[in-house]
């Protein structure tokens, strides 16, 4: 099959989506590979949308957060285009018919402030004002977005090749980006797509160990991790999330970027998430949250506890500790306290004040699922033995810590004493923490204007690129951290979208 | 009754997770299996209710 189009965009998640409605209000012709049968990939679980202003002030102000985030080491352009394009994101949403409802309006004078940050970095969660997607029924709402948008796009003339991977991008004799080729899985035909410009929305390359291994040197070894694995993914089952978008630009002399894995920490194996993102079985990821005390392997703290919520800092604090793997531990007290006077940290995504049948719990998850990384033990040295945590290490942890409780102050990492809760009394619950999360992102260089660059910053001509394959030019390159979010990638999507738009008006 | 799942469906399993006698993940043909069409009203009601879980409207009752 042979198609022309102005347009070719790789993948028909957030970015993709956003390119495409950029890409059609320009008046230009535009088709989307997808290589799954569906539209949307993992932006089918995004819910929470931080939305920038269409403000000067605020656009201004969300840039320097998010710039002195990146330690001034992401690309200031394309963190500009993100925060212009932030309010493309919520028009378009509302455009395909999906309800927002808004979580937290913040004022001009308090962005980036703390209080109003739920443990995340306050650049990350208050750049700008808290909006969630509403979905349908148990649903997110990425996954009315993407349908919508599907629908929507159709309408207006652009064409969707499902379950048709893109394989190849074609150079003419000038260096220019001139087709498209794909193959389709059922059929096996190939369907080449003449265009002038290709926009590559692929997502990471989560589902892909050796691309992992190589990029970020973490070792991914499947969702149950057994032996030797040490990151985890929750995100979209099956996802198919393999860097085909990363393959394709390097091979066309794109950069290499750095990858980063997605700040979330999870507990591997089964019985906790269901195998889509933000639907549990359990109250797991609620205990994870709260700011007990964080063990390494040698049984040593590694950390002030009471950034238990802070996902991006306790995610970069397991990845230094050896082996990049950490263990959460409370006594049965904790337990009691848990149960009965209720959480310390409350955890918006997964509400709740208090916590039921926590050995229950703990119960079901150990013999039922047969999950190998929690553990409820009558002694510590049970506890040890079965974690694979030193002993010694870790008594010698507990005198100093338990210490610290009976004094009320933390006199190692300074923590909020209201924290300080003891481990002394049987029985025990552990639980083996990864770092994680929803994808990775960055890998793909780009520009201002979302043109794929070479290693000498020089654009690859009508080579484009937006979403999590690029989201490291916002972050600056960290080793984790940053968020694998739709509402990242969605602005990103629009700049692309025009800027592909605005190259082939210069072409011509 | 009949269930049936259309070809829009994202497989994102939230009908696997809830319903589990109903839905199976597929990995290998990329689709959500139907375990069996309900029968019983109890089975009839769940079938119902996962109708109404579904992300994407994609699952359908149908008499038959």
């Amino acid at each position: 099959m042979r198609l022309s189009a102005d347009i070719v965009i790789m993948g028909s998640g957030a970015a993709g989506v956003s390119a495409a409605d950029a890409a059609l209000a320009k008046g230009k012709k535009v088709v989307i590979f997808e290589k799954r049968p569906f539209q949307g990939g993992v932006a089918n679980c995004a819910i929470q949308f931080i939305i920038v202003r269409n403000e000067k002030e605020y656009q201004d102000k969300a840039f320097q957060l998010l710039y002195e985030y990146s330690n001034y080491n992401g690309n200031p352009a394309v963190i500009r285009q993100y925060v212009n394009n932030s309010w493309r994101t919520k028009e378009f949403i509302e455009r395909m018919g999906v309800k927002m409802k808004a979580a937290d309006l913040v004022p001009l004078e308090d962005l980036g402030a703390p209080e109003r940050a739920d443990g995340f970095p306050p650049a990350l969660n208050v750049h700008g004002d808290d909006w969630m997607a509403l979905g349908r029924g148990k649903g997110h709402g990425g996954a009315l977005i993407c349908l919508n948008g599907r629908r929507d796009i159709e309408k207006r003339g652009g064409i969707y090749l499902l379950d048709t991977p893109l394989t190849d991008i074609r150079m003419d004799e000038e260096g220019k980006v001139c087709a498209a080729v794909g193959v389709n899985n059922q059929t096996g035909e190939e369907v080449v797509v003449d265009c002038k410009a290709v926009i590559i929305c692929a997502g990471g390359m989560m589902d892909d160990p050796d691309m992992i291994k190589k990029h970020t040197g973490f070792n991914y070894t499947g969702k149950n991790a057994p032996n030797g694995g040490n990151v985890t993914f929750n995100c979209f089952p099956n996802s198919k999330q393999t860097g085909d978008g990363h393959k394709l630009a390097w091979k066309l002399g794109g950069a290499v970027g750095a990858v980063s894995i997605e700040g979330h920490d999870l507990i591997p194996g089964p019985g906790i998430e269901m195998s889509t993102a933000w639907l549990t079985y359990n109250q797991f990821k609620i205990m994870t949250e709260q700011p007990y005390l964080w063990v390494n392997a040698n049984g040593e703290r590694f950390l002030d506890e009471s950034l238990s919520n802070n996902h991006m800092a306790i995610n970069r604090s397991i990845r230094n500790q050896p082996g990049r793997v950490s263990y959460m531990i409370f006594d049965d007290d904790t337990r009691r306290h848990l149960e009965e006077e209720g959480v310390d940290y409350f955890y918006f995504v997964f509400p709740a004040d208090k916590l039921t049948d926590i050995k229950g719990q703990f119960d079901d998850l150990i013999n039922n699922w047969k999950n190998e990384h929690v553990f409820m033990e009558d002694t510590l040295e049970a506890i040890c033995e079965k974690a694979g945590i030193d002993e010694s290490g870790l008594k010698k942890t507990l005198d100093r810590y338990n210490g610290f409780c009976d004094s009320g102050v933390d006199e190692e990492f300074a923590k909020d004493a209201k924290y300080l809760r003891p481990v002394r009394k049987g029985p025990f619950y552990a639980m083996r923490v990864f770092c994680g999360g929803y994808n990775t992102m960055g890998g793909i260089r780009v520009n201002g204007n979302m043109q794929v660059i070479t290693d000498a910053q020089k654009p690859i001509e009508g080579l484009f690129a937006a979403g999590d394959n690029v989201l490291n030019e916002i972050y600056g390159n960290p080793i984790i951290g940053g968020l694998g979010a739709a509402y990242f990638a969605m602005p990103l999507g629009f700049a692309a979208g025009d800027s592909a738009s605005d190259y082939i008006d210069t072409m011509s | 009754m009949k269930i049936e799942i259309k070809d829009y469906c994202i497989r994102c399993g939230i009908c696997v997770g809830l319903y589990p006698e109903l839905y199976a993940h597929n990995f290998e043909e990329d689709k959500i299996d139907i375990l069996a069409d309900p029968e019983t009203p109890e089975q009839i009601e769940r079938a119902k209710a996962s109708a109404a879980d579904c992300a994407v409207t994609a699952i359908f009752l149908n008499q038959g």
